[in-house]
């Protein structure tokens, strides 16, 4: 005591009486954090810590993990199956066999009525590898559908189409480690910060340890362009005139790996050809980076002994998409950057388990990085599963993206969402509203009964979440980490491996192929399955993955450790074992502003939130952050519309309109606003979604938009206040 | 004890760094050493009786903020509050920031901010219930809700906005430094959280690992000057010299001339220059009881200290007021007396614990403020009891009474004025709050006094009252506008959050602002009037009914303002959290209902 009061009261400390710590894996991003829970007496998850011997996370969490505990008693949980006959009826709880039995006869009609593929399946990136392919087996095996696709549509097709193109197959060559060792970053539309702090945190402490150039490209002045050495900020969906340019310039100066294309890739001539068109002074008129900085940048990255490109959304979320990620996997190929240390084409993934999605779901082929359309891989699956080979299509069937339009022209008559919002993150909300009335049976299977998507459903199953369940997830750098059943699911929802297990028993081939009832019975399938293959899971057991805190694959049988890196022997998975070069020719087909529509429209995601915000929108010590939509603007195109900060915009363009409040920043340019997409009935009002021509997934952060100050402020608020449902 | 994990990280433990002697103000950062008693007690954290084997123990302890590195991701606020289980709508750490530059040379500085367990803690020194401690071990600044009786005032006096009144619960709570890990050789939960190699702890005046600045001032962090705060900044990258707050006070930090520091200045490119009334906000401010206590109690003092100089100065013109006039004067000032005292003891989050408010006199003006209002009232209550009786041993206590009163009141406005005198709070922070409370002391004293003379004993009978009360009034508004005039000149001029404060007086406020100037102005005429005529002219009544008005109007408009105006020197916020115009507005809206918003429904 210095000041105050001699005789003192003992100090109290907020104690939550944890006494038991459970391990699982966040269910939030892609990071793979590795995440302990704790339980009080009562068996009541109330803390949540990260785990300290964890290489992905060293102890730390971001402030969704954090709180990640309040997940399981949050508002809007389903507690029992739900079910109505309209839309516009209002629900009625029923029992499991009764949802259950009816989602099942529905099917069964709208198939013999309508064709195998009238009924959809519209999947996640939420649920556990073993639930993926579980739900894979009853798609391709037993149902039979081929328009089964996931919500990975809209965040990491582009990457997934790009790798594929590019090496030959899915997967991330790259790790986290790769950060100590690299000689110069490249981040293009990827903001780590906001997006996976866990992983800028890796690379601050890779930058503390040894300082190497950081360059990053967004049209944005966010924290990550602020540390980074160089910005550019690119006119928004032109970064494949940057990339083919800065190649140009690598080329041009002779500044490429010679040796290494010449052994590992191949496509060169036609490559060149393309690139030839895009020498530093064209392409600075087109991406508007000027020709000094492109070549500056070029001769840093060539230049490093080892250099590395991370990417998200600000390439994946475009109309050229798919060929970004080649663009930067040529980058990479002509720099020899591929499979080594500190050299690689790392896609930032975006949720905790589309990874999971893209190896074992079958939504693009069949598990395993299979394709429908190899006989020798339709052969496999369907001997291994027990069912006829000639029940595959031998060619996948619609993305997510086609669905929709397909439900709105009548092909679709049915359809079954699991864990995912698109009332909320498709672009064009109106239009997507029309679209689900069109339907004549929706099946909604999702951890919150409030979902908006949950309105137009006609059967609702409350599923579990997160570590109510067990199984793994597959993180950014191919990490397969556990999650550990930590209580029991809420109420009367259930674990949707359940779920699809209960589904397939109520079809005759369910009834003949084998589905596992636990977890670790799929998981041992996946081994099996995965057995000499590039995603080699063989090596991996629930308790060693638990162990080691994570394993990344490949992990061959016997194998005490996974691989951190992919292609490190320069083989690729083309026939040939190389690489392609792909030419990517630059075509601007994006909605850019005119005088009618002067603004660009970005959009992305804020810290504080998760996709819809179905969790994160409920839990205050993170939702405070930012708990009603809101619009960066640079001051001076406000000024000139007489918009001040703080007051509500009404932003209107070809699809629709949306009201939000303006947060004046320079840190936008003069024509170009920002808007956080996790809101509904908000941003996705106006976006056009123009779908990339490979991966089909929508251009969410290019369209253009008029803005003007809405003119009664009070109605404009009390607009955005009705549209926030949590 | 806390339990340190078995792979507890390297980054969570505290390092052993060797501490100079003494910090930068002169105080020694041992602690304990010239006070050898303190050394080896238990904390008593949640009633542990083990004593922590920190090496450092008993050195001031601080955060160590590298300002250049921050990316508000959030994870020490919500480290923070999930450890101490806070609620949605306040935090012991929050992250605000400042913003400057032209798209795309921008720079967003995000700072990140919870209790600097200051050297001189003004919290400490300003609680009237000593809820606050300032502890040997490390320097920790702890607060006991469970003795705190919610007035808020260490709200007021905190620059950096660590104590936070919880408005559902009723009390204060604040940061606790981590103390349970302290005692164990961890960081603090928020250091340990910390993503962006931003927030850092240690013993204060030494350097973190890969640091080399030990700075104590960035833009939109207040000048340490005024509670020697135990935080050090990095802050090493070239800044705009226009850092603007995004939250709803529009004040910009602008480098100053010495290009040392940056002062707060008004953002004119945000400000709204419309002249408004604003007087639904300025008559339902949260200050309310503050505007009924001081007022009332300024009234009531003045109206008894005229009593008592007609009783002991034998003024005669006063003479009323201890003959006809005098129990009713006595019963209305015990009224109004009693009603300032309910008002200001109900603001209390917990009104209970009133008796609390004496703890402090050692330190805190509050208590002060509170024992000399008491003495007045005991003495003002006194003096009328004892004149009920006519014996030695009454005549006796009412004179002692009167003594008692007098003191009490000399003592209660002083500081009544001096804990307005608040460094954090520059509006305030200006002889003006003196003059204010002597010129209503006077003028609505004197305003009361000859309203009860009149109606008791009609006009007539009263002109030697309404002559000698009209001078006092005039005496009381004058003082009052000096005062107003002076400050308003130097504040306009001013390089504090005070300049704001004078422009929202004139736009926001304005048209209400020109109203209680324009009846200032007019209530010296009019008084004068009334002296110059006297009350024997035909338009007394209507005179004296015209400056009662006047003076009311003027007085409260005034006393509103004050309180509504006040900018305080505190951390910036961000554009939703730590906004004050964002809580209004989702108050105003609805949006406060779902408690996820993070602003309670409405706060009184």
């Amino acid at each position: 005591m210095l000041f105050g009061r001699k005789q003192k009261n003992p100090i109290k400390i907020a104690d939550k009486g944890v006494v038991d710590w459970k391990y699982t894996t966040c269910g939030y991003c892609s990071t793979g954090c590795s995440i302990e829970v704790g339980l009080d007496e009562k068996g009541e998850a109330v803390a949540t810590r990260g785990v300290a011997s964890a290489d992905v996370n060293r102890g730390k969490l971001c402030l969704k993990g954090i709180y990640e505990h309040e997940l399981f008693k949050l508002e809007g949980r389903g507690e029992t199956p739900l079910i109505r006959d309209k839309f516009y009826e209002p629900f009625q709880k029923t029992d499991w066999d009764t949802a259950l039995d009816k989602t099942a006869d529905e099917i069964k009609r709208i198939q013999t009525t309508y064709g195998r593929d009238a009924f959809a399946i519209v999947s996640t990136g939420q649920i556990m590898t073993e639930e993926f392919y579980t739900l894979g087996k009853l798609a391709r095996g037993v149902i039979g559908t081929n328009n089964y696709d996931g919500n990975t549509t809209l965040c990491m097709s582009s990457a997934v189409s790009g790798y594929k193109r590019s090496f030959g197959s899915d997967g991330p060559p790259g790790c986290y480690e790769d950060f100590e060792h690299t000689e110069c970053l490249l981040a293009i539309g990827s903001n780590l910060p906001e997006q996976h702090p866990i992983i800028f945190w890796r690379l601050k402490q890779a930058l503390e340890k040894r300082k190497f150039p950081v360059i990053v490209v967004d049209p944005r002045v966010t924290m990550m362009a602020q540390m980074a050495d160089i910005h550019l900020p690119v006119t928004p969906g032109t970064d494949l005139a940057l990339l083919n340019s800065l190649a140009y310039v690598i080329l041009e100066e002779g500044l490429a790996d010679k040796e290494y294309i010449e052994a590992h890739t191949n496509n060169d001539e036609e490559f060149y050809k393309v690139i030839e068109q895009y020498d530093p002074v064209t392409a600075s008129k087109i991406c508007g980076i000027d020709e000094d900085t492109i070549r500056n940048v070029a001769r840093t990255y060539a230049k490093a002994g080892a250099a590395m490109t991370i990417w998200t959304m600000g390439i994946n979320q475009s109309t050229h998409g798919s060929d970004g990620v080649c663009g930067i996997n040529n980058l990479n190929l002509i720099t020899g950057n591929i499979g080594k240390p500190g050299g690689t084409s790392l896609s930032i993934t975006g949720q905790c388990n589309a990874m999971g999605t893209r190896e074992w779901s079958s939504c693009s082929g069949l598990p395993g990085y299979r394709t429908l359309e190899k006989e020798e891989d339709r052969e496999t699956i369907a001997n291994f599963w027990g069912v006829d080979k000639e029940f595959f299509p031998k060619k996948r069937g619609l993305f997510q993206t086609d669905i929709f339009p397909a439900i709105e022209t009548g092909q679709i008559k049915g359809l079954w969402i699991i864990a995912t919002n698109p009332m909320t993150s498709m672009s064009n909300t109106d239009r997507i509203r029309k679209t689900f009335e069109k339907l004549d049976f929706l099946v909604v299977q999702d951890a919150y009964q409030d979902c908006e998507s949950n309105q137009y459903a006609n059967v609702y199953f409350p599923a579990g979440v997160w570590a109510e369940k067990e199984g793994c997830f597959t993180n950014t750098e191919r990490r397969v980490n556990l999650i550990r059943n930590v209580i029991k699911p809420y109420a009367d929802s259930k674990p949707d491996l359940w779920i699809f297990n209960q589904m397939a028993k109520r079809f005759e081939q369910g009834q003949k192929v084998k589905f596992p009832e636990t977890s670790s019975g799929v998981f041992d399938e996946l081994r099996e399955l995965s057995k000499g293959r590039m995603l080699d899971y063989s090596g991996m057991t629930y308790d060693k993955i638990e162990a080691q805190r994570g394993i990344q694959w490949p992990c061959k049988d016997g194998d005490e450790k996974g691989l951190q890196r992919l292609y490190t022997d320069g083989k690729f998975q083309y026939p040939d074992g190389k690489a392609k070069l792909m030419p990517l020719p630059f075509i601007d087909n994006n909605e850019r502003p005119d005088d009618e529509y002067p603004f660009w429209m970005n959009s992305g995601r804020v810290v504080e939130h998760f996709h819809t915000r179905t969790r994160t929108g409920k839990v205050g010590n993170i939702n405070k952050f930012s708990p009603t939509p809101y619009m960066e603007m640079n001051p001076d195109a406000a000024k000139a519309l007489g918009i001040a900060h703080g007051q509500y915009a009404r932003l209107t363009s070809r699809r629709g309109d949306a009201v939000v409040m303006v947060q004046l920043t320079q840190r936008v340019s003069p024509n170009m606003v920002f808007i956080p997409f996790h809101f509904h009935d908000c941003v996705n009002r106006l976006s056009l979604g123009l779908l990339d021509p490979h991966s089909r997934q929508p251009a969410f952060k290019q369209c253009a938009v008029k803005i003007e100050l809405a003119n009664d402020q009070q109605s404009a608020a009390l607009r955005n206040k009705e549209a926030r449902g949590f | 004890m806390y339990k340190i994990r078995d792979d507890e990280p390297k980054y969570a433990f505290l390092p052993d760094t060797a501490a100079p002697e003494r910090n930068r103000y002169g105080e020694k950062i041992d602690l304990a050493a010239q006070d050898n008693a303190l050394l080896g007690e238990s904390l008593n954290i949640n009633n542990d009786a083990g004593v922590g084997e920190n090496p450092n123990r008993y050195k001031q302890h601080g955060f160590y903020f590298n300002a250049d590195n921050c990316i508000s991701c959030h994870a020490c606020e919500s480290a923070c509050s999930e450890k101490n289980d806070l609620p949605p709508y306040l935090a012991y750490r929050s992250v605000g920031y400042v913003e400057g530059g032209t798209f795309p040379n921008y720079t967003r500085l995000n700072i990140s901010m919870a209790c600097n367990h200051c050297d001189d803690p003004v919290c400490l020194k300003g609680c009237p219930t000593r809820a606050y401690t300032k502890y040997a071990e490390y320097g920790a600044v702890l607060q006991d809700p469970d003795i705190c009786f919610g007035c808020g005032y260490c709200t007021w006096v905190c620059p950096y906005n660590a104590p936070q009144l919880d408005t559902e619960k009723g009390h204060v709570h604040k940061c606790n430094m981590c103390v349970d890990r302290l005692e164990v050789g961890l960081k603090p939960a928020c250091a340990s959280a910390c993503l962006a190699g931003a927030l850092d702890f240690g013993v204060t005046e030494t350097t973190p690992e890969n640091r080399e600045q030990l700075k104590t001032q960035i833009p939109g962090f207040p000048t340490p000057e005024i509670s020697h705060p135990n935080i050090r900044f990095q802050q090493t990258k070239t800044l705009p010299k226009e850092m603007s707050r995004t939250d709803s006070i529009d004040v910009k930090y602008r480098l100053n001339d010495n290009k040392d520091a940056y002062v707060p200045v008004i953002n004119e490119n945000r400000a709204n220059t419309k002249k408004s009334w604003n007087l639904k906000k300025l008559l339902s401010s949260h200050e309310n009881a503050h505007i009924a206590f001081t007022l009332s109690a300024q009234t009531v003092m003045g109206a008894f200290l005229l009593l008592l100089c007609s009783q002991y100065l034998g003024v005669e013109a006063l003479s009323v007021l201890t003959t006809t006039a005098k129990w009713p004067l006595l019963i209305v000032t015990f009224i109004l007396m009693s009603f300032g005292l309910l008002k200001l003891n109900l603001h209390l989050g917990r009104p209970h614990r009133f008796y609390r408010g004496f703890n402090n006199l050692r330190y805190s003006p509050v208590s002060r403020e509170i024992a000399g209002v008491s003495m007045f009232f005991a003495g003002l209550s006194g003096y009328g009891f004892f004149s009920l009786f006519e014996n030695s041993f009454a005549t006796f206590m009412m004179n002692a009474s009167a003594v008692v009163a007098v003191l009490g009141s000399v003592i209660g406005t002083y500081y009544m004025y001096k804990l307005y005198r608040i460094p954090a709070r520059p509006y305030w922070d200006h002889w003006q709050t003196a003059s204010s409370f002597i010129g209503t002391t006077l003028s609505l004293g004197g305003i009361l006094v000859v309203t009860v003379g009149v109606i008791s004993n009609g006009v007539s009978a009263s002109a030697a009252l309404i002559e000698i009360t009209s001078l006092i009034v005039i005496a009381g508004l004058a003082i009052e506008l000096i005062g107003l005039v002076t400050h308003a000149r130097d504040m306009k001029s001013a390089q504090h959050e005070g300049a704001l404060s004078h422009f929202e007086q004139t736009t926001k406020y304005g048209k209400s602002y020109w109203l209680r100037n324009i009846a200032l102005l007019a209530s010296i005429s009019v008084v004068s009037a009334i002296y110059l005529l006297g009350a024997t002219h035909e338009a007394f009544l209507a005179l004296g009914v015209l400056s009662l008005a006047l003076i009311m109007t003027a007085a409260l408009i005034g006393r509103a303002l004050f309180y509504v105006l006040v900018i305080p020197t505190t951390m910036p916020g961000a554009f939703f959290w730590r906004n004050k115009g964002f809580e209004e507005h989702a108050r105003e809206t609805g949006l406060a209902d779902m408690p996820q918003t993070g602003v309670v429904p409405d706060s009184h």
